[in-house]
């Protein structure tokens, strides 16, 4: 007997209050959900994860070239983790390859986007092309240093390769 | 008088088309009157002018240019003879009949160029070339539907 007086009186535990979208969206706009919001929002979500997946699934490559003085000289590649053109002189090219492979059953779209001060020095062979279901092809970039380019700067840039399903449209 | 909402449309859409004729066939125009030239606006489709001009920048042409009014160093546009289009390098050396240019990413300068075909020259503001990047490669990939 004297355990039950020795309690507390509990307090009523109150429903916790679930987060519903459409009543968020009531309380904001002053109207419900229409049907005609309920589609748009859908597409807009689709759009948005489809660009987000596109956007994480991409290939991308850190560029970059020093310019050296002398002539013809032109230097190694020292790492296959980045489009890293070593040293060259002016007047010379170096070209490094990217390997692309579509391992999925659906015919990709790729498309390869160069940013930064080495793009305007930087060629591609195909900057979008169509990519088969089960296959791979090789992406050649070439840079070639002009009689402009100034001594011992290194010019950066990054390489982002993206590989867009097709959904065989 | 309160528009309904059809004529208000159809008037939007005459205001839309207006403004986009302007901008389209107008700014061509008074571009031409202002710089003197039937070619206003040039594309670079090359990395010869590295990094002066980049490939794909836009750049505005100044006309009604002659020998007493270039100088070494300016950049000019040149029209080839043999119908290989224009030229837009910088001049090295200016000679009583003719001038020599070249391509500040070239390593060699191009033929003596006669002027006569001496089109104009690149468009300087403060001291510094008016260009508009991207935008040359715009012009240039809607002409290839042009043509």
């Amino acid at each position: 007997m004297a355990d039950i007086i020795n309690q507390n009186p509990v307090a009523p535990i109150e429903p916790k209050k679930r987060f519903s979208f459409g009543a968020w969206w009531d309380k904001t706009t002053g109207e419900p959900l229409k049907l005609k919001d309920k589609i748009i929002l859908i597409v807009v979500g689709v759009v948005f994860l489809f660009v987000f997946y596109v956007t994480l699934d991409a290939n991308k490559y850190p560029a970059l070239v020093r310019v050296i003085a002398g002539e013809g000289a032109v230097g190694v590649n020292p790492t296959d983790l980045a489009l890293d053109f070593g040293d060259l002189a002016r007047g010379t090219s170096a070209v490094r390859r990217v390997d692309i492979q579509n391992g999925t059953f659906m015919p990709m779209y790729v498309l390869v986007w160069e940013v930064g001060g080495i793009s305007s020095l930087m060629e591609v062979d195909k900057t979008a092309f169509r990519l088969a279901p089960k296959s791979g092809t090789k992406i050649e970039f070439s840079t070639y240093m002009p009689a402009s380019a100034e001594i011992d700067k290194i010019y950066k840039g990054r390489v982002y390769i993206f590989k867009i399903p097709t959904f065989g449209i | 008088m309160k528009l309904g909402k059809t004529a208000k449309f159809f008037l939007d859409g005459v205001i839309y088309i207006v403004i986009v004729g302007g901008i389209v066939y107008g700014l061509p125009k008074f571009l031409s009157w202002s710089l003197k030239t039937p070619f206003p606006m040039a594309a670079i489709t090359s990395g010869s002018m590295w990094p002066e001009l980049k490939q794909g920048d836009m750049v505005f042409i100044q006309g009604e240019q002659s020998k007493d009014t270039i100088a070494e160093g300016d950049v000019v546009v040149w029209r080839s003879t043999n119908n290989e289009g224009f030229v837009i390098h910088r001049v090295t050396e200016l000679k009583e009949d003719t001038f020599i240019t070249k391509g500040d990413g070239n390593f060699t300068a191009d033929p003596p160029v006669g002027y006569d075909q001496l089109v104009g020259k690149a468009l300087v503001w403060r001291g510094k070339m008016v260009k508009l990047p991207y935008l040359g490669s715009v012009t240039t990939y809607a002409s290839k539907f042009v043509q």
